[in-house]
């Protein structure tokens, strides 16, 4: 039987742990997204593995009846590319916020996007540092003053869809918390995408963000896909350029319309893990997590002699 | 007969083929039955500062170096110069005779401090500041002065390429002639230095000729050199060695940050990735292959060493102390979450980025308390090639044994030290795997119901659990509850307890020659075995010594430690930091305090030489503290 068909609408990705978010928050309709891509998928459970930062969305992998791991400020890329390299099989998801992922961990976000490794990063954006009470998070733009800060914002913002077209992530996307069928459906075509994918996820802070509700957002957001001509993929080199620079100049558009769908996605990038194969025989059916490192007495089955050939001396 | 013994210095301007020729010596030593002991010292520089090596020469295996050398081989002028003090009456200098009209004016590539220190030292002895002045003192000092005309030989015997780029070889070939090694055992050491260029050999093997001829018609009297029949060994760094040790033990995710002097072991390790070299080919080749990742920096390269260690893959990084500062959140995480993670920590000079490419051991305290609350990990140090290899398969093993981050400490010195290895034991380490979960279906990672604080290892991709730096409950979620915090401290600080009565005492600490000495020397790292050679030395004085040699820092063998030192007289700590940190470790778990020190924190090896002078220092003129300065 094809792994997982058994669980087919029957496994329930969410588990019993108390959400302790704030009421209207959209962080919910981001675990929501995630179990019904999950479900449609009919993904088996052993197979995916989340991996979130810290703060409010650090806490959404303990909800998920899935393996999770909730690790350091910042820190949860390298960390997921690290479950993914060696053991390419597994289907990993990493759910961090904007201060998470662009400003503590702003190097991994960019180092990822050169790797390609093929992790997909769910980035929650709400502008603000929740947990922390509301500290501006660098997606606030410049001059904009919510609730908890004292003077309006001192510093410019991220644009974290043109950051992840420039530090070349294959799969680039952004969603809202509330267009959940949408955003699911995002999800599951980062899942089947080979590379690393952003999905940008455009969400309410109840609690602290008093400019971006979720009234102004419904107000301005607009589906990229309405448009029939939209066609952000490249599935030939030739294509990339004037795709890349399409979905580019689109994703400066901000204010009173604001696209959300894909914005960009190329198949002809080679993920991290495929050009890994190319130097590692048997790398995709034998990754270093599915390898025997002893011989059947327990020993090394390392020749050390051999391995310094070059060097030894007879 | 008296044993040979051989301390030879070989310098020039870094990326002048220091390497290549310091390769050709060990190879042509080592073909003719001898041992090799060499230490690489270099600046912060890509090209053109002075570099050398220190290499001592012996049919035993030599375990340390000596000053002064018996030659000392000049590629560059400021050889000369900087190593005026480190060749003694009786030895040879050789020198490129270009180097005449050379005045320290222009040495450029002599930095102003070293460069006012050389001229004081010149002006002292009435010397001019030239390399006339330092030939002059050489000749005062009975010291041979070989010049030999570089390019011209060059140019007469081999007519590819610029002359400098045979410096190296006829600096090597007339070493090797006048040391009266044989000329085919100097043939061989190129064929084998060179095998993997074979269009070179030949003109190689003309310098070398041109060299022998050259000494061979000069005045220069040169006795033959006995050779023996040589033994299969390996010719390995600390580096090497360590890289080695890991793969054997099971490595197969490698992340790094490039770094000096640690990138070296992941450089190898990727030039690997294929795994060419298993012992059963047929078997398992298919299976094993290597991942090395360059990371964007160190954070990312401990956490995502962390992941991959959650798929049941035996996982590292390797670093030095500014990469290992930046690593110190990532291997609280790892304690507190109970990841077998392996960091290998090379030390060298700090604070801050010190003094990059030189010695240092001034991290234990650090790699001690390296994070913020209370959690197990262990600190384990080498001091040999034996050592790294052993403990570098260790090092995984105690990882998946007891579920926590793994500091394998090595310094500079040791990374760099260029040693002969006998053949390796592969059987001498066997492989542990770590403690596997049976029950999939509730899976608890953190399970309570364990005495030697040991819950059953989760698997990504078999096993569904949760983790959290945060505290948390059996599952992995995160809780604040009281008692639940009080079983989890103790369920985890446990493990050290377990580690302690599991790790048999000679991975610990070890006490080296008679159990009654005059002086009990303490040591760690690379100074084990100049000090192994010390107590040797001491022995035909008729000075009796012993050395208590420490290998694990966490958990300590404060019991033995203690039983040890309450029973010696004179107890001198030797080790590469200003203030003693292991004196202050055998303190804090003994409450032996040690008065008498040797330290060195200039940035360079102790010397054979050195640390008997200061014993003598302090057992004659009670002097309690010795702080030792030689080495440029």
């Amino acid at each position: 039987m094809q792994k997982g068909v058994e669980n087919k609408g029957k496994y329930n990705f969410r588990n019993n742990i108390t959400i302790d978010w704030c009421p209207g928050c959209g962080d919910f309709g981001i675990v929501s997204a995630v179990t019904q891509a999950l479900s449609n998928m009919n993904m088996d459970p052993d197979d995916v593995v989340a991996v979130s930062g810290i703060g409010c969305s650090g806490k959404t992998p303990h909800y998920l009846n899935i393996a999770g791991v909730h690790t350091l400020h910042g820190r949860a890329i390298p960390y997921a590319v690290g479950v993914k390299l060696s053991n390419p099989n597994l289907n990993v998801l990493v759910m961090g916020g904007d201060g998470d992922l662009l400003s503590i961990g702003a190097g991994h976000f960019v180092g990822e996007g050169r790797r390609n490794s093929g992790v997909k990063v769910i980035l929650y954006n709400n502008s603000v540092y929740g947990l922390t009470k509301g500290q501006a998070a660098p997606t606030l733009p410049l001059g904009e003053k919510v609730k908890s800060l004292a003077r309006p914002n001192i510093m410019g913002k991220i644009n974290p869809i043109t950051l992840a077209m420039a530090s070349g992530y294959s799969f680039v996307a952004r969603a809202f918390s509330s267009e959940i069928k949408q955003l699911s459906s995002i999800i599951e075509r980062a899942i089947k995408h080979e590379g690393s994918a952003v999905i940008e996820v455009l969400q309410p802070c109840p609690t602290y963000n008093d400019v971006n509700t979720l009234d102004w957002y419904r107000q301005r957001v607009y589906k990229l896909e309405d448009d029939k001509s939209w066609d952000p993929v490249v599935n030939k080199k030739e294509e990339d350029e004037e795709k890349f620079d399409t979905g580019y100049r689109k994703s400066l558009e901000w204010g009173d319309h604001i696209p959300i769908g894909i914005f960009y996605e190329n198949n002809t990038i080679p993920s991290y893990t495929n050009r890994l194969a190319g130097i590692v025989p048997d790398y995709l059916k034998y990754p270093p997590a599915l390898q025997d490192v002893s011989d059947k007495d327990g020993y090394t089955i390392v020749d050390p002699i051999k391995t310094f050939e070059e060097k030894d001396i007879e | 007969m008296q044993e040979t013994d051989i301390n030879l210095l070989v310098g020039g301007p870094q990326g002048g083929g220091i390497d290549s020729a310091a390769n050709m010596i060990s190879m042509a030593f080592s073909l003719a039955g001898y041992n090799i002991y060499g230490i690489r010292e270099f600046h912060s520089n890509i090209k053109g500062r002075h570099s050398y090596i220190h290499f001592r020469i012996m049919h035993e295996r030599p375990k340390s170096l000596k000053y002064p050398v018996d030659i000392m081989v000049a590629l560059d002028p400021d050889t000369l110069f900087e190593h005026m003090f480190d060749v003694a009456q009786g030895s040879k200098v050789v020198y490129d005779s270009a180097f005449n009209t050379f005045n320290l004016k222009n040495a450029r590539m002599i930095t102003s401090d070293t460069m006012t220190r050389i001229q004081d030292e010149l002006a002292e002895r009435n010397l001019t500041f030239d390399v006339k002045g330092v030939l002059d003192y050489f000749k005062s000092a009975g010291i041979d002065v070989i010049a030999i005309p570089f390019d011209k030989l060059i140019n007469e015997n081999v007519h590819d390429g610029p002359a400098n780029r045979y410096y190296n070889t006829l600096g090597a070939g007339t070493t090797l002639a006048l040391l009266g090694l044989d000329e085919d055992h100097a043939d061989d050491g190129i064929k084998f230095a060179f095998k993997k260029k074979p269009k070179v050999i030949e003109s190689n093997i003309k310098v070398i000729k041109a060299a022998y001829d050259y000494v061979k018609t000069s005045p220069i009297k040169v006795a033959t050199l006995p050779t023996y029949p040589a033994t299969p060994r390996m010719l390995l760094t600390g580096n090497d060695a360590t890289a080695l040790g890991k793969l054997m033990g099971g490595l197969r995710f490698q992340t790094y940050y490039p770094i000096t002097p640690a990138s070296d072991e992941s450089t190898l390790l990727e030039s690997h990735e294929e795994m060419k070299f298993l012992k059963n080919a047929d078997d398992v080749v298919k299976k094993a292959g290597l991942v090395v990742v360059q990371c964007e920096d160190e954070l990312s390269a401990i956490n995502m060493a962390n992941g991959a260690a959650l798929t049941g893959t035996r996982s590292a990084t390797a670093t030095s102390g500014p990469g290992f500062s930046l690593m110190a959140e990532g291997i609280g995480y790892a304690g507190m979450t109970e990841i077998p993670v392996v960091i290998t920590f090379y030390q060298r000079g700090g604070p801050s980025t010190g003094l990059p490419t030189r010695n240092g051991q001034a991290d234990l305290l650090f790699a001690l308390n390296t994070g913020h609350g209370e959690f197990p990990k262990m600190v384990i140090s080498s001091g040999d090639m034996e050592e790294c290899i052993y403990d570098g398969m260790k090092s995984l093993n105690y990882a998946q044994r007891y579920q926590m981050p793994v500091i394998h400490l090595i310094d500079k010195t040791l990374a760099n030290t260029m040693d002969l290895v006998p053949e390796i034991d592969v059987k001498k380490v066997k492989i542990v795997k770590y403690n596997e979960n049976t029950n999939h279906e509730n899976f608890k990672r953190y399970s309570l119901d364990t005495e030697n604080g040991i819950s059953p290892y989760g698997v990504f991709g078999k096993d569904i659990f949760w983790m959290t730096g945060d505290e948390h409950d059996e599952l992995g979620h995160v809780t604040e509850d009281s008692a639940m915090r009080d079983k989890m401290m103790e369920k985890r600080m446990q493990k050290l307890v377990t580690a302690d009565k599991e790790i048999p005492l000679e991975d610990k600490a070890v006490l080296y020659g008679d159990e009654n000495a005059d002086i009990t020397y303490v040591t760690w790292g690379s100074q084990k075995s100049l000090l192994l050679d010390t107590i040797s030395e001491l022995k035909k004085q008729g000075i009796s010594a012993n050395l208590l040699y420490l290998r694990m820092f966490e958990p300590f063998p404060s019991e033995y430690v203690a039983k040890v030192l309450k029973n010696s007289h004179l107890i001198i700590d030797v080790e590469s930091n200003m203030t003693g940190q292991a004196a202050k470790v055998i303190r804090m778990n003994t409450g032996v305090n040690i008065e008498n020190f040797i330290l060195k924190y200039n940035g360079r090896h102790i010397t054979l030489d050195e640390v008997l002078r200061s014993t003598k220092n302090i057992m004659e003129k009670k002097t309690a503290l010795e702080v030792l300065q030689e080495g440029s």
